[in-house]
């Protein structure tokens, strides 16, 4: 089901052949599956939230995402996972990613991980809160699941610890 | 990230996933997603764009609460300002993925051309 007027052209930033490439492993008919579904139990201004990127963010003071292996081994991506706490700032991270450019996070946490955005809307009452912990892991997964047992699986429990209620994902 | 979402779902959380490419849906089974046609790495707005950050996250939240079913795909109106070339979103350097199937991928661009 697709909702709003504009719809959305998810290929438009792709070069031609990327884009030709990334249509091949999707479907062109709707997904048809069985999907989890966690309904909403409170409104948003009582919820309690955290973030969820893949962009490969890591504290300073963290060990950081392993590119180097990357390199060597084309498809396989790092399948661990960062806490990041409220209040970082791009001061206080580095980002590590081989497939976009960093740059633009590197200047700004917030283009990706929004943590000074969702603490305004917090102390404006537009979210309930926002969580203590926010998560980072690395996207690249190459026809390989097993980062949700080994980051999404703790990251899932740690949230719990923390009264979370629903998480915002962004990718890279 | 799609299926991160599917996980977190199934574990109790309500999940949003703002998304630039919300063809993956189709593959992979969103519960619920906010499409974006923003460039990779910032899908929430540029660089010190306070207040333009602000609406998406607004326009995105809202979806939690719109969304009724699993697999809703809420289309946000919002338009970057620079054409795709100038928005300089890719690596600096050729990613070890694309280098490994680079011949794949300019057969598929053949393909689609021909």
């Amino acid at each position: 089901m697709e909702r709003g007027k504009k719809i959305v052209d998810g290929f438009r930033f792709l070069p031609p052949g990327l884009r030709a490439w990334v249509n091949t492993f999707i479907p062109g008919e709707d997904f048809k599956g069985y999907i989890p579904w966690t309904p909403m139990t409170k409104p948003l201004s009582q919820t309690t939230i955290a973030l969820v990127t893949s962009a490969g963010i890591s504290l300073k003071a963290d060990p950081p995402f392993d590119m180097e292996r990357e390199k060597r081994e084309a498809i396989w991506g790092d399948r661990s996972y960062r806490a990041i706490p409220r209040g970082t700032t791009e001061k206080d991270i580095q980002v590590n990613h081989l497939h976009i450019n960093t740059t633009c996070i590197n200047q700004d946490i917030n283009v990706i991980l929004p943590l000074a955005r969702m603490a305004e809307f917090e102390q404006e009452k537009i979210i309930g809160h926002l969580a203590p912990t926010s998560y980072s892991f690395y996207g690249f997964q190459w026809k390989n699941t097993d980062f949700l047992k080994e980051a999404i699986g703790p990251i899932s429990e740690r949230m719990k610890l923390e009264e979370v209620e629903a998480v915002l994902l962004t990718p890279a | 990230m799609g299926l991160a979402a599917r996980f977190l779902e199934e574990a109790g959380l309500s999940t949003l996933v703002l998304t630039p490419t919300h063809e993956f849906h189709r593959a992979v089974g969103i519960p619920r997603s906010a499409a974006i046609e923003y460039p990779y790495g910032r899908p929430v707005g540029n660089v010190g764009d306070q207040e333009g950050q602000r609406k998406v996250l607004m326009e995105a939240l809202s979806v939690l609460e719109k969304a009724k079913r699993p697999g809703e795909v809420w289309h946000l109106s919002f338009t970057w300002p620079e054409e795709p070339k100038k928005t300089d979103w890719q690596p600096p350097e050729m990613s070890p993925l694309i280098k490994f199937y680079l011949e794949e991928i300019k057969q598929a661009r053949k393909n689609r051309n021909a």
